[in-house]
């Protein structure tokens, strides 16, 4: 029992760095999608290499970059700080990469008919082009959340301390067996529901709209 | 307000718009639109050889010719969707030179001035018919949203659509797209329409209640430029016709005449093969 209550104590934790992480790397990987279809080649080239650079390092190496490497000496970033940011980097990276996709996937013809009636660059993304993306981008989105609220449990490692953080310090004090290992499983899983209803929900809302 | 009745007979007459004013707006019979030597090329493949044409304030011309002709090419150049690479494109007094790069209020201004109709209609599946019709309004005439609606639905109501306000893209018939899709494209006031074979994507009979909303555009004065396969609006709405082919005009002149007539063996030819299908 006070095993449960030490684990339920990492819950908001994990998702506050899940909520946290994904919203900020949302944001900043539709600059990153941005810059990657500028018309400036040194632009694209540099958000190029950014997203192959994030994506091909494995978050727990960034997150030890991060915490480790930039705190060192002079600035310690908290570990909370330092995953959020490391986690929202790579969430960013690899958004980019959903965005560019789905952007791929509306229609050339939505954007000339928004240029036709005058629509400012501004306002084609903002009505017409943005909200589509998105739509297409849900999935994969939603995919990707998951993925990214059990890689948190890296933040364990830099002294985060969330579910996974809870869990190693139970095992450490050999409280129980494996059943906390599973227990944290099941935490797991349970987290992860509601990000994938939450997306279903809104894909079949908008899928009504348009289709027939 | 906006009172102007849009497919009733002489549009705009009563008082000019102050955008028209302020844009030039040419005396009737005066080109509105007049495209000199225009040049399109895509890499090294020349789509345009130095097309020209006139458009009086009113008038309504077909633009027909075989497929790769350059028909669509040649519309998207008047509104600006493709960039020319040389002659000129005058379109309500307003200069485009081919090449050359256009004042961000000058592309405004021509869009306002030239409504444009696709093929694949291409209205927004994320927002329903009435928001289609009202969003540039709101965005680019700065209309308030009520007046923008207002218009809107005293323009779906015109091609037969109000009760369709509320509903999403996906739930109307091509036909019934398209015309939404010509609602929108009036719902600027524009002086010039441009249609790029709007009833090709559809289904005969759905065709023809598109371009029944045409006839009717049409006789109420809009200018208008069609690039069509339907040969009977060629000849009995549209005022003239242009013959493409292989990126030149090879033939224009009165529907009735250059339909019954032909002078090229081009033309001749392709009418054959039309009429046939
Ligand atoms: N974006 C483009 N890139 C390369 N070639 C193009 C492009 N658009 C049109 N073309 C070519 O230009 C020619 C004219 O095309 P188009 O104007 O669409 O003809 P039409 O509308 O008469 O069928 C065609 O040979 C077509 O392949
Ligand atoms: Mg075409």
């Amino acid at each position: 029992m006070e095993a449960l209550t030490q684990l339920a104590r990492g819950v908001p934790w994990t998702i506050a760095l899940t909520l946290t992480s994904f919203l900020l790397g949302a944001l900043l990987g539709l600059g990153l999608c941005a810059l990657r279809l500028s018309s400036s080649r040194v632009l694209r080239a540099l958000a190029t290499g950014a997203v192959l650079l994030l994506r091909s390092v494995p978050p727990v190496v960034w997150l030890f970059i991060i915490f480790f490497g930039i705190g060192f000496g002079y600035v310690q970033l908290p570990s909370f700080l330092a995953a959020m940011l490391g986690l929202a980097l790579i969430t960013a990276a690899n958004m980019a990469e959903i965005y560019r996709g789905a952007l791929s996937g509306v229609h050339r013809g939505q954007t000339e008919a928004a240029i036709a009636l005058g629509l400012s660059p501004r306002h084609r993304f903002q009505d017409i082009v943005g909200p589509q993306m998105i739509r297409i981008a849900l999935p994969s989105a939603a995919t990707f959340a998951i993925g990214l609220l059990k890689d948190t449990s890296v933040a364990s490692l830099i002294g985060v301390q969330d579910v996974a953080f809870q869990v190693n310090a139970l095992a450490q004090r050999s409280f129980s067996g494996t059943g906390i290992f599973v227990i944290a499983a099941l935490l797991y899983i349970a987290l992860s529901l509601p990000i994938a209803a939450l997306a279903r929900w809104t894909d079949l809302r908008l899928r009504a709209k348009v289709a027939r | 307000m906006i009172q102007t009745p849009i497919l009733k007979p002489g549009p705009r007459q009563d008082g000019p718009h102050p955008d028209h004013a302020a844009a030039g707006r040419p005396q009737p019979s005066a080109p509105v639109v007049r495209i000199e030597n225009l040049v399109k090329r895509y890499g090294a493949y020349v789509a345009l050889h130095e097309i020209g044409f006139e458009l009086k304030s009113g008038e309504v011309v077909a633009i027909i010719g075989p497929s790769g002709s350059g028909k669509s090419t040649l519309l998207r150049c008047v509104n600006q969707l493709e960039q020319p690479d040389g002659g000129c494109i005058t379109v309500a007094g307003q200069r485009f030179e081919g090449g050359k790069e256009h004042s961000r209020a000058a592309l405004d201004t021509l869009r306002r001035t030239v409504g444009m109709v696709f093929q694949s209609f291409n209205l927004f599946p994320h927002m329903t018919i009435l928001r289609n019709v009202s969003i540039a309004q709101e965005r680019v005439a700065g209309r308030s949203r009520k007046d923008a609606e207002d218009r809107a639905m005293h323009l779906l109501a015109r091609v037969g659509l109000a009760d369709k306000a509320g509903q999403y893209p996906a739930r109307c018939s091509g036909g019934q797209q398209q015309r939404i899709a010509i609602a929108r494209a009036l719902a600027l006031d524009p002086q010039i329409m441009l249609f790029d074979e709007p009833t090709s994507a559809l289904d005969p009979e759905l065709g023809l209640e598109v371009l029944a909303v045409m006839r009717e555009l049409a006789e109420s004065g809009m200018t208008m430029i069609v690039v069509t396969h339907e040969m009977r609006f060629a000849e009995n709405v549209s005022d003239r016709v242009v013959v493409m082919a292989d990126g030149r005009v090879i033939e224009e002149g009165p529907s009735r005449e250059l339909m019954r007539d032909p002078k090229t063996e081009r033309t001749q030819r392709f009418l054959h093969a039309v009429r046939d299908r």
